[in-house]
């Protein structure tokens, strides 16, 4: 009884005040958390925020505890009072969350930059961090700003995302928002591919591609793998080995890390502007 | 003619040993079970067994086999089928051993009354007609010896008993025909019988001397008692 | 009968062939490829012709006629119309096998790598079958092996490709080797299966009147003169080599060997010597159909699953009439 009516007390406690107990359960929010919280806030960080392979904050999470899987049940063991998730989350985990009272915020979209910015806000104002989270976008803002500087009226360089897996990135992707400001132009996506599509073959040979770009982190060769696979291996830009290599993780962040990847792929395709 | 010697497998045929000359029809009988059909396999080379089998002095089993199949025919117990094949080309396949010359066929098919079903699937026959009509490939080989396994199970009486004049015919040409039995009465009327009881031969000869009440109700569990009795027989 | 039969499958075929070549992603017009055919017309309509349609045509047409020749050794060899290369799991163990000799990078070491390594898995399967399920074995018996042995192979693919394969491929990957595909096929896999298939089914052909005689029984089939024993070790040879060449290539793709004989057998008898033939035409002239739907309908079907929606209500149709052909 007496245990009971303290937990009921610490809750309207907490409730009034700053989450003191949070769990980021996926990587996006992981960088959030990071950049905005307070180092007490954090109780734990996603089970993928220390794997180089996935994770661009692999040293600042280091520092903290981290799930043991993506499941309800890790989440809960760090007995949060706030959860942080992605709107790709698995959609029973987020019900079991939901239902078990903790208080969750999950992030929908992450398709623009301007969609980032607004994510910082949410979890600044979840975290109670409001003004810290307007520093950061700002600071962001500057980059991104500084960056269409220096690609000011460059002419953008024809690209695509090619995959050993079958699928390419279309309109409405990650890779269709670094393209945008790291002066490239996602050939996919002009050619009406929408979202992550299965790769057209034979249509592909009539695309004008200057370059292609792949991520450095999946495993193997991957540029060798596309000159032997059809229809990579038939076009100009793979012949002419014209790939363009940039971090896997910053290229696949939904957060602040895909500021990295701006910066990386602009730098790869108008390397006169940055001298 | 064919001779074997202690034919055995072990647990179901116990060193039976056989002489048959040729133009001879006998008949091998005992209750289920007492090896009459591991017998026929046997002496067909169909499953290992040891001893000797013998066919006009050379050993039957070291024949190959596409010679072996212008020696003799067997028919077996089971005549199911999962294939739709026509009857025709199931009694064609008699002359396999012969690059399929289609001779005997029509006659195999007319002495087994299958003649207006040639062109029917065996799977849409009865279990009598299809069973006929592995009699007829077996005929058809034209070999002069003929091993059949329970030939007249399942056929009606009429069919029983053409099979049993076909037989004799056989015999007439100078086959030799050995035929498993379940109807001793019919057994009477063949050359020779041989007796199987419990994978061992329990008697060999003339039915009359072989079939006696004691070996009757010793192997069979029946009284013989000889009686006035229905005969039925093909009309003349 | 015989001539009519194989007359209009080689239609079938030829037609077939055509449409692969002429639908596509990207419209030809019959000029363009009439122009690369002879040798002319412009780069980028010959890489599409031969270096996209081709191939994969040539590919479908041997993943076809391996499966369906393999369907009617496999319904001889156990007596069972229903058998079939996927149905048995004899697809499941030559896609094990060619997926360990990719995840181990055997695969890499030599064109004969994966087709070796996938015959070596196909032959494991053919080898748990017969020992599951006898020669004449009940349908039931056969499909519960299947059952079974597709279960086992299928996850041992499935946990050798997270295991082995980079992160972003897995997906594609267990896509590829358990629903079969045949996109993104080279020349290079022309030559790994289409030599061996035609050289296989020829190999196959003088069999036929013995297989014939087998069909109505293994012990007559002995008496008239047929080395079972021989026959039925080619037939296991045969038919498990080519479901293993038309995997390695194609991944698992079902129900051919069950709905191409069983409808040529429908449709022309039972008899082997038109069967194996008709089988063969009619094998390739399916897949090839089959992959042009695939391919040319909206939302990207995989061949597997254009396969499997064409056959399964087929095959639930052939359990219900018991099976007999």
């Amino acid at each position: 009884m007496r245990r009971a009516f303290l937990c009921l007390f610490a809750s309207v406690l907490l409730a009034a005040g700053m989450p003191q107990r949070v769990v980021s359960q996926a990587l996006g929010t992981d960088e959030l958390l990071l950049a905005l919280a307070d180092r007490g806030q954090i109780a734990a960080l996603s089970h993928l925020a220390t794997d180089p392979k996935f994770s661009p904050v692999v040293q600042e999470a280091a520092a903290y505890p981290r799930l043991k899987d993506s499941d309800a049940e890790s989440v809960l063991r760090h007995r949060p009072d706030l959860v942080l998730m992605a709107s790709y989350t698995r959609a029973e985990t987020r019900a079991l969350l939901q239902r078990s009272g903790v208080r969750v915020v999950v992030l929908e979209r992450f398709d623009t930059f301007e969609d980032l910015c607004a994510n910082a806000r949410i979890v600044g104002e979840a975290l109670g961090r409001r003004a810290r989270a307007e520093q950061v976008v700002a600071a962001w803002r500057a980059r991104v700003d500084a960056l269409a500087a220096r690609l000011k009226r460059a002419a953008p360089v024809r690209v695509i995302a090619p995959s050993t897996y079958g699928f390419l990135a279309g309109r409405d992707t990650t890779f269709d928002d670094v393209c945008r400001h790291a002066g490239a132009h996602n050939v996919a996506a002009e050619a009406g591919l929408q979202g992550h599509a299965p790769t057209p073959s034979e249509a592909m040979l009539g695309w004008r591609i200057d370059a292609l770009v792949i991520s450095d982190d999946e495993r193997g060769d991957i540029a060798g793998r596309l000159a032997e696979l059809p229809p990579y291996k038939f076009l100009a830009a793979t012949k002419a080995k014209r790939f363009v290599r940039i971090s896997g993780p910053a290229m696949a962040s939904i957060s602040q890390a895909r500021l990295d990847a701006y910066e990386q792929l602009a730098r790869a395709l108008h390397p006169e502007r940055f001298r | 003619m064919i001779a074997a010697r202690k034919l055995h497998v072990e647990g179901r045929l116990a060193e039976v040993s056989l002489e048959l000359p040729t133009g001879c029809l006998a008949a091998v009988l005992g209750p289920n079970g007492a090896g009459k059909s591991t017998l026929l396999q046997a002496l067909a080379g169909l499953l290992p067994a040891e001893g000797e089998v013998a066919w006009r002095g050379e050993d039957l089993r070291r024949i190959p086999y596409l010679e072996r199949a212008r020696i003799l025919a067997w028919v077996g117990q089971e005549s199911h089928a999962d294939f739709g094949f026509p009857v025709r080309e199931v009694v064609a396949q008699g002359r396999f051993a012969y690059g399929d010359d289609g001779r005997g066929v029509d006659e195999a098919l007319a002495a087994f009354d299958l003649a207006h079903l040639a062109d029917r699937a065996v799977t849409r026959l009865s279990g009598g007609e299809r069973r006929r009509v592995f009699l007829a490939r077996a005929l058809a080989t034209g070999a002069p010896l003929q091993l059949w396994d329970e030939p007249t199970s399942h056929l009606d009486v009429r069919h029983g008993l053409e099979v049993l004049e076909l037989a004799n015919g056989l015999k007439a040409k100078g086959a030799t025909v050995l035929m498993s039995l379940h109807d001793l009465r019919a057994a009477q009327c063949f050359d020779r019988v041989l007796v199987l009881h419990k994978g061992a031969c329990v008697g060999s000869g003339a039915p009359e001397a072989v079939l006696t009440p004691e070996l009757l109700l010793e192997v069979f569990g029946v009284r013989a008692r000889r009686d006035a009795d229905l005969i039925l027989e093909l009309p003349r | 009968m015989s001539g009519r039969g194989l007359a209009l499958l080689l239609a079938l075929l030829a037609l077939a062939l055509l449409a692969a070549l002429v639908f596509g992603e990207v419209r030809l017009a019959p000029g363009e490829i009439w122009d690369v055919l002879n040798g002319h017309g412009d780069a980028t309509a010959r890489t599409i012709l031969l270096d996209f349609r081709l191939p994969r045509a040539l590919v479908a047409m041997a993943v076809g006629a391996a499966l369906a020749c393999s369907g009617v050794l496999m319904q001889s060899f156990f007596r069972n119309p229903l058998a079939s290369p996927g149905l048995l799991g004899v697809s499941s163990g030559g896609a094990l096998g060619a997926v360990l000799a990719f995840a181990f990078g055997w695969a890499s070491t030599s064109l004969w790598a994966l087709p070796l390594a996938s015959i070596a898995g196909a032959f494991l399967a053919t080898v748990a079958v017969i020992a599951l399920a006898r020669e004449g074995a009940s349908t039931e018996h056969l499909l519960l092996a299947g059952v079974a042995l597709n279960a086992l192979f299928g996850a041992g693919t499935s946990f050798v490709l997270t295991l082995k394969a980079g992160h972003f491929e897995e997906g594609g990957q267990i896509l590829f080797w358990l629903m079969g595909g045949l996109e993104s096929r080279t020349w290079e896999h022309v030559w790994i299966s289409l030599p061996g298939v035609v050289l296989a089914c020829l190999l196959v052909l003088p069999s036929a009147r013995a297989l014939n005689l087998l069909a109505m029984g293994e012990q007559g089939a002995q008496s008239l003169g047929v080395n079972v024993r021989r026959l039925r070790w080619e037939l296991i040879l045969l038919s498990t080599v080519l479901t293993a060449l038309a995997t390695a290539v194609g991944g698992v793709v079902g129900f051919v060997g069950l709905i191409v004989p069983h409808l040529l057998r429908l449709a022309f008898g039972p008899d082997h010597r038109r069967l194996l033939p008709l089988s063969m035409l009619g094998g390739a002239a399916f897949v090839l159909a089959c992959d042009l739907v695939a391919r040319t309908m909206p939302g990207q079907l995989r061949l597997g699953v254009v396969t499997a929606l064409a056959g399964g209500p087929f095959f639930l149709w052939m359990l219900k009439r018991g099976g007999r052909s």
